[in-house]
């Protein structure tokens, strides 16, 4: 019997101790069995890269990357980009030190990833002689002091989706100020419909609406950060909004989800302030009113000005720890200038081209029908020309867009005003900063 | 996620409550120290691969949160961008925090509210369920038993995308035949979108903890009915006076369960968030620690407050075991 028992206990403990070494290799496990750090390719050596990405068609350019590289081949792996859980995995991936070589990364959040030390400076690499490649202020999206965090991919200039049907049937024109927006949404009101939706946690889009307004959330002085989330501009747009929802000229339903897809289906809402993306959207989700859409500049603050915003614009970013990081960079910089890479971006419609040259705006008007044959890529082009171009972000925004959610969330709830999501976020964004470690201070 | 833990082990649980497995070495002349020594041996040998796999998965997790909890980051460089950080030990500071947040707070208050009503309401239902299905008189019991626990087949996220569409005004079909009654209802809103999640958990869980009493009333020997039945007890008074009492442990069982997957509810309101604006990014407890670790990417933070919300279902559900235990498990 004692003899049973021994083998039996070690086949156990053995056994144990193998789970136990299987489960310690998974944690440590970051994909390179063959040692850490960033290298050169040998010459005809085949390596593989990971992007990962929620772009729609993206993969149609990699595609045609990896018939013309076939040394170095990307794989695209999609992510989900609802509430930005996208950041999420990558944050967790960096934290674990296991991000993919490349990643697509919008504008607001590149600083928050610097943070975390999370990109690869490209500036090293010489990424500085592809910046004449790109219009200006997107470049400077990605550059901090003396370091380039990511190539930029696409802007989303800002500008008013309308149903033209709707608006001529009701007799509403096309709102060229605030004031008119106003007047057309108590129109709009009295055929049942609503304009728009305030969705309160889609700060994003409030962040467009104030950068339009004048506002300058994040700005530097030497080595701190100054956050004005509370500055005059940013209440003008607060005030008008919580006016438009105290009196139910807007819905407040979350935008961009089934529920607000059937209102433009269904008319109940016939307008969006959207960004120059927005037209696949559009397509993809109300294709039963296709020929009745147009697009329209930004209402003004003051007629007869030029003052536009963007919504989004992201970039391809590559993550620090990327083993190969020059073919990284090569492949990031094709991705987002070679013509016939834009040209498959724009069918899929990923937003305004970063690039200078490889495209015409008419190569954009890719729904043109659903549009009534309006040449519409002309408006965003425009605004894009007009695009408040001093706007910086800074670190923490997911955390400020969350914050601004659930304020503007009690604020409808318990009737509180906009102004307090302003004061109440200004502070907590401080203290977030703060905690990060960061030298802050509240600005003016 | 949400209600992970109650699950694995109860089918193990529930069928032995009865039986006891009897321990064989105590009775047993204590003679010779060998015997005694070998089953030592032996009990440590079986015992081996559940201590090491609890202590991998279990142990070692809880002891990193602790740690993680303890510790905050900061950062040097220019503006804190490209520059280095490190962790630092910051006390209780992250607990501190925790608890001065109130949307923290508010999210216990939350729980707390919807376990007093849904926990109650659940296992009335599944009790009632189970006593129906027992019952001398049930017809397609074998149909019925599986039609009840069906739901707790699909997975939380699954079950959670399905309600939402019958949640979602323009799209459901709920909202729609309510409304051509001239009933006006939204089930998203912030009044409502509470109750929406409790029926979610209901419909996933009340078949599941059927399924435990069931189990639990099939243990009871079948001798104790017909003694009742002969003492001229009804069906009812049966139910009532001797299946009742005699589940009392499989209830309690399936209570605690119920409690601390309340505290750990996520995925539903996960799920539900981009559809209803009510959902703020601290609606749970577990939701708040999920935003500070992957929004705000400070996992110290959601450490401690997962460690505080652990603290929390550790105090409720040995509270409720002790405020039932202390009456017995035999009543008169």
């Amino acid at each position: 019997m004692t003899s049973n028992h021994v083998p039996r206990r070690t086949v156990l403990g053995g056994a144990a101790a193998v789970a136990a070494g299987l489960a310690l290799a998974g944690c440590g496990d970051g994909g390179d069995a063959d040692g850490k750090g960033p290298r050169e390719r040998k010459k005809g050596q085949r390596i593989r890269l990971t992007f990962w990405s929620w772009v729609p068609g993206i993969d149609k350019p990699v595609a045609l990357w990896n018939r013309k590289n076939p040394e170095v081949q990307v794989t695209v792996e999609k992510v989900s980009a609802v509430n930005g859980e996208q950041y999420a995995k990558m944050h967790a991936a960096v934290k674990a030190g296991n991000p993919p070589d490349l990643g697509q990364i919008e504008f607001p959040v590149v600083p928050g990833f610097l943070l975390d030390n999370g990109l690869l400076d490209l500036a090293p690499l010489g990424a500085s002689r592809y910046q004449d490649k790109f219009i200006g202020w997107q470049w400077q999206q990605s550059v901090f002091g003396k370091g380039i965090y990511a190539i930029p991919q696409a802007s989303g200039p800002m500008g008013l989706f309308l149903r033209q049907d709707l608006f001529d049937r009701w007799g509403v024109r096309t709102p060229r100020t605030w004031d008119e927006y106003e007047a057309a949404a108590k129109a709009i009101r009295k055929r049942g419909a609503w304009i728009e939706t305030f969705a309160p946690t889609n700060g994003n889009r409030f962040a467009g609406l104030a950068w339009q307004a004048g506002a300058a959330w994040y700005t530097t002085h030497g080595d701190t950060w100054r956050v004005h989330l509370d500055d005059e501009p940013t209440r003008r747009v607060a005030d008008y909004w919580e006016s438009l929802v105290r009196r139910g000229l807007v819905k407040t339903i979350p935008d961009r989800q089934n529920a607000w897809y059937k209102d433009l289906q269904t008319g109940a809402i016939p307008s969006w302030v959207g960004a120059s993306w927005g037209d696949a959207l559009l397509v993809g989700n109300a294709p039963g009113t296709k020929g009745k859409w147009r697009a329209a500049p930004l209402p003004q603050w003051k007629a007869g000005e030029q003052a536009f915003a963007n919504w989004g614009g992201s970039t391809t970013a590559v993550f620090a720890g990327a083993h190969y990081p020059k073919d990284a960079l090569d492949f990031a910089v094709w991705l987002n200038t070679d013509p016939e890479s834009i040209a498959l971006l724009i069918d899929g419609g990923y937003g305004f081209p970063s690039a200078r040259t490889g495209y015409r705006t008419t190569d954009l008007d890719a729904d043109k029908d659903f549009f009534g044959g309006q040449a519409y890529s002309k408006v965003f082009a425009d605004a894009g020309a007009h695009v408040d171009t001093g706007w910086r972000w800074g670190p923490g925004v997911d955390t400020l867009y969350q914050r601004l959610g659930d304020a503007f969330t009690d604020a409808l709830a318990d009737g509180s005003s906009f102004r307090s999501v302003l004061t109440k976020v200004q502070r907590q964004t401080v203290a977030d900063l703060k905690d990060k470690g960061l030298k802050v201070e509240s600005g003016g | 996620m949400s209600r992970d833990t109650p699950h694995r082990p109860a089918p193990a649980l529930a069928p032995v409550a009865g039986k006891r497995p009897g321990p064989a070495p105590r009775g047993r002349p204590r003679r010779a120290p060998g015997p005694r020594a070998r089953h030592a041996r032996a009990a440590a040998g079986f015992l081996l691969p559940f201590l090491a796999l609890f202590a991998l998965c279990f142990l070692a997790p809880l002891g990193y949160a602790l740690h993680q909890s303890l510790f905050t980051t900061e950062r040097t460089g220019p503006l804190g961008l490209g520059g280095r950080e490190h962790e630092v030990f910051a006390g209780l500071a992250n607990y501190a925090h925790a608890l001065s947040d109130d949307r923290f707070l508010a999210g216990f208050g939350r729980v707390l509210l919807f376990g007093a009503v849904q926990i109650p309401l659940m296992i009335a239902l599944a009790t009632g369920l189970a006593l129906l299905l027992d019952s001398a008189s049930a017809r397609g019991v074998a149909f019925f038993r599986t039609a009840f626990f069906l739901p707790y087949g699909v997975p939380g996220v699954i079950a959670s995308i399905l309600w939402g569409f019958l949640y979602v005004p323009g799209i459901s079909p709920l909202v729609q035949i309510a409304g051509s009654l001239g009933w006006d209802v939204d089930f998203l809103s912030r009044g409502t979108v509470l109750w929406s999640i409790a029926n979610i958990v209901t419909w996933q869980f009340t078949g599941y903890n059927m399924l435990v009493l069931i189990a639990q009333l099939k243990a009871v020997p079948q001798e104790l009915y017909e003694a009742a039945r002969l003492d001229g007890a009804s069906a009812r008074q049966i139910a009532r006076h001797v299946k009742l009492p005699l589940i009392r442990p499989a209830l309690v069982l399936t209570c605690v369960f119920s409690i601390i997957g309340t505290l750990q509810l996520f995925a539903e309101p996960m799920v539900l968030r981009p559809l209803a604006s009510a959902i703020d990014s601290g609606f749970t407890p577990n939701l708040h620690a999920y935003s500070a670790a992957f929004v705000g990417n400070n996992p110290h933070a959601a450490a401690a407050e997962a460690v505080l919300l652990a603290l929390v279902a550790c105090v409720l559900s040995f509270g409720f075991l002790r405020l039932v235990g202390g009456r017995g498990t035999e009543r008169r």
